[in-house]
């Protein structure tokens, strides 16, 4: 925001505007002289350079997202104790009591994690014969459908 | 601070309980308990705190008896969306001990909104209400606009959040204070810097509480989440987010040399907000859908008490809390229990659920500004505030034709209540006597509240 009592911020209103102008020319120029290519393969799914073995849009298990997740969350919460662990003298009990506060909250989301089941990780041997099971059932009861039919 | 507190524990007790009780009923009596122990306990607060501020947890939080005030009537329309709501909220999906959860995290939020003295803290405050808006947005998962809704509220809530962090950054760059008191604008000249932090400031509040012109995700979001959410998220959480803008523009910057820089951005934020929410929700076949616009309106009323600054704007915003919170809590109720959300889904609901459509007539009554409800006393205290403060004629006149305008959308759905004929399709097992008491309990409030505001204010 140029004001008469700030003089010197007109540089950064020209750096703003080249950036402006650097990013809008990049995307303008290369729009007219960028290569266009036409070909049979030109709208294939790249796929590291091999041919597509099919759609990308499926299922798949989200669990290195919730470990990816979990590991930010008691980083951070590692990141506080350790700089209270720091300041431990200065603190003194009023800050021992902020960290056994914190430390039971964190307590409740653990157990509240734990009984959720989010903390179960890899292949479950219960969990896969129940759907197999479940899968076996479904296909008798499509042929007896099947056989209906007929 | 027993209602911070309070609310924070009874949040995190009702996310466990939620996993070892099974039976919703049980839940929803814990949580209302919750509440009924939390105004309680507020209540108890009160002898210690007056009208000066005191400081508490180093300067972090500064009370006082408006604060604590605005804390009970919260905790009050709470209690009432509880009464009114819980099974639909305990309905929603599986988790039923996190929505309530939820709803207690939004709160402690609130509490801090209303408490706050540190810019950190009003930071803190507003995240607080925010994240779990935007999960509870999602909720119901098996709809797909609930999960637009909760995208677009999440993507629209970072961006103003960033926005606030920003404007909080070069507020401290210009006078390297975080205290709201000890801030001392007035003191000085103002500087681009501290005008831009201000501006940002205000900019990311106006998000928040949808006012014009950054409005724009508060139709999909009211409309996408499960109605239940909505009921409380344009209910409680605006008027929360109002207290924050409220408490931060009059005690930072309300100085008379100060707010001459940002009155006419304001004012114009003001005017904006009551004529694209009025006219907009003329056009809206819905009934969901225009009660979002007039919560985009009611928001234009409550920037009245943002922009005067004085003593009666502090009333005038208490009531209006109160005023617009019971009244949009009672028709997002009734709304509730109808099947079909248009206009036409309420022909004909006098002849078949008399006592309801009464009810609505009182809400809906309230909301317009009809004298001896509490909505047109609310009206009158923040307009006033803002006659008093002077040089806001032309923007009073304007809120004066936009509440005429508003009669005509809100008293539409009383033509098709009394005066249409239809076959209305009402939820005939979910309006219980209990539920019928509370409704007519809340819309006594409102009337009560339109004659004697001294309920409210004597504690001032």
């Amino acid at each position: 925001m140029p004001s008469p009592s700030y003089p010197t911020l007109w540089p950064f209103l020209i750096y703003g505007i080249l950036v402006l102008l650097l990013a809008g020319g990049m995307l303008f120029i290369s729009h007219f002289l960028g290569e266009r290519h036409q070909e049979k393969e030109t709208d294939e799914v790249y796929e590291a350079g091999i041919e597509a073995t099919g759609t990308a849009r499926l299922l798949f298990p989200v669990h290195f997202y919730l470990i990816a997740m979990f590991f930010v969350i008691f980083d951070l919460e590692a990141v506080f104790i350790i700089s209270w662990a720091i300041a431990i003298r200065d603190v003194g009990w009023g800050g021992y009591l902020a960290v056994v506060i914190f430390v039971a909250i964190l307590v409740a989301v653990l157990i509240y994690e734990w009984r959720i089941g989010a903390l179960n990780f890899g292949p479950q041997g219960k969990k896969i014969l129940r759907a197999y099971r479940h899968k076996i059932k479904g296909v008798n009861h499509n042929e007896v459908v099947d056989k209906q039919n007929n | 601070m027993n209602a911070l507190i309070s609310t924070a524990v009874f949040g995190i007790f009702l996310m466990i309980s939620g996993l070892f009780i099974k039976s919703k009923q049980a839940i929803r009596i814990l949580a209302i308990s919750g509440v009924v122990a939390a105004f309680v306990l507020n209540i108890i607060d009160f002898r210690q705190y007056g009208a000066s501020a005191t400081e508490l947890f180093h300067g972090m939080l500064s009370v006082t008896n408006f604060g604590l005030l605005f804390i009970e009537i919260i905790l009050g329309c709470v209690l009432v969306y509880f009464l009114l709501s819980g099974k639909d909220l305990a309905n929603i999906g599986h988790y039923t001990g996190e929505y309530f959860a939820l709803i207690f995290f939004i709160l402690c939020g609130v509490v801090l909104a209303a408490t706050y003295g540190n810019m950190l803290m009003l930071f803190l405050s507003i995240e607080i209400m925010s994240i779990p808006q935007y999960i509870l947005a999602g909720s119901d998962k098996h709809n797909l606009k609930s999960h637009e809704a909760s995208l677009k509220y999440f993507l629209m809530g970072a961006f103003s959040t960033g926005f606030l962090l920003m404007g909080i950054a070069l507020l401290y760059g210009a006078t390297g204070s975080f205290d709201i008191t000890t801030m001392n604008l007035a003191g000085r000249p103002i500087d681009a810097m501290a005008l831009a932090g201000i501006i940002l400031i205000a900019f990311a509040l106006a998000f928040k509480v949808s006012a014009a012109p950054f409005h724009f995700w508060t139709p999909d979001v009211y409309d996408g989440a499960p109605t239940v959410v909505t009921s409380f998220i344009s209910t409680i959480v605006k008027v929360g987010g109002f207290v924050a803008f409220i408490r931060l523009f009059h005690i930072a910057f309300g100085s008379p040399d100060v707010d001459k820089h940002w009155l006419l951005v304001l004012s114009i934020i003001t005017a904006a907000t009551l004529i694209i929410g009025n006219v907009t929700a003329v056009f809206q076949q819905s009934v969901k859908r225009m009660l979002a616009y007039s919560s985009i309106s009611q928001a234009g009323f409550m920037l009245f008490a943002v922009i005067a600054m004085n003593v009666l704007s502090w009333q005038g915003i208490l009531l209006y809390a109160a005023a617009y919170s019971l009244a949009t809590i009672g028709c997002f109720a009734i709304l509730m229990k109808m099947k079909d959300y248009t206009y036409d889904g309420y022909n004909g609901l006098a002849q078949k659920q008399p006592l309801l459509a009464l009810m609505n007539t009182i809400f809906l009554f309230s909301l317009v500004g009809i004298p001896a409800t509490a909505g047109f006393l609310a009206k009158y205290f923040v307009l006033s505030a803002a006659v008093e403060k002077g040089g806001l004629l032309w923007l009073v006149i304007l809120a004066v034709c936009c509440a005429a305008i508003s009669a005509f959308y809100y008293f539409r759905l009383i033509w098709a209540m009394y005066f249409k004929a239809g076959d209305c399709q009402v939820e005939e097992h979910a309006i219980t006597p209990a539920f019928k008491s509370v409704l007519a309990l809340t819309a006594l409030l409102v009337i009560i509240l339109g004659v004697w505001p001294g309920l409210i204010l004597a504690w001032i």
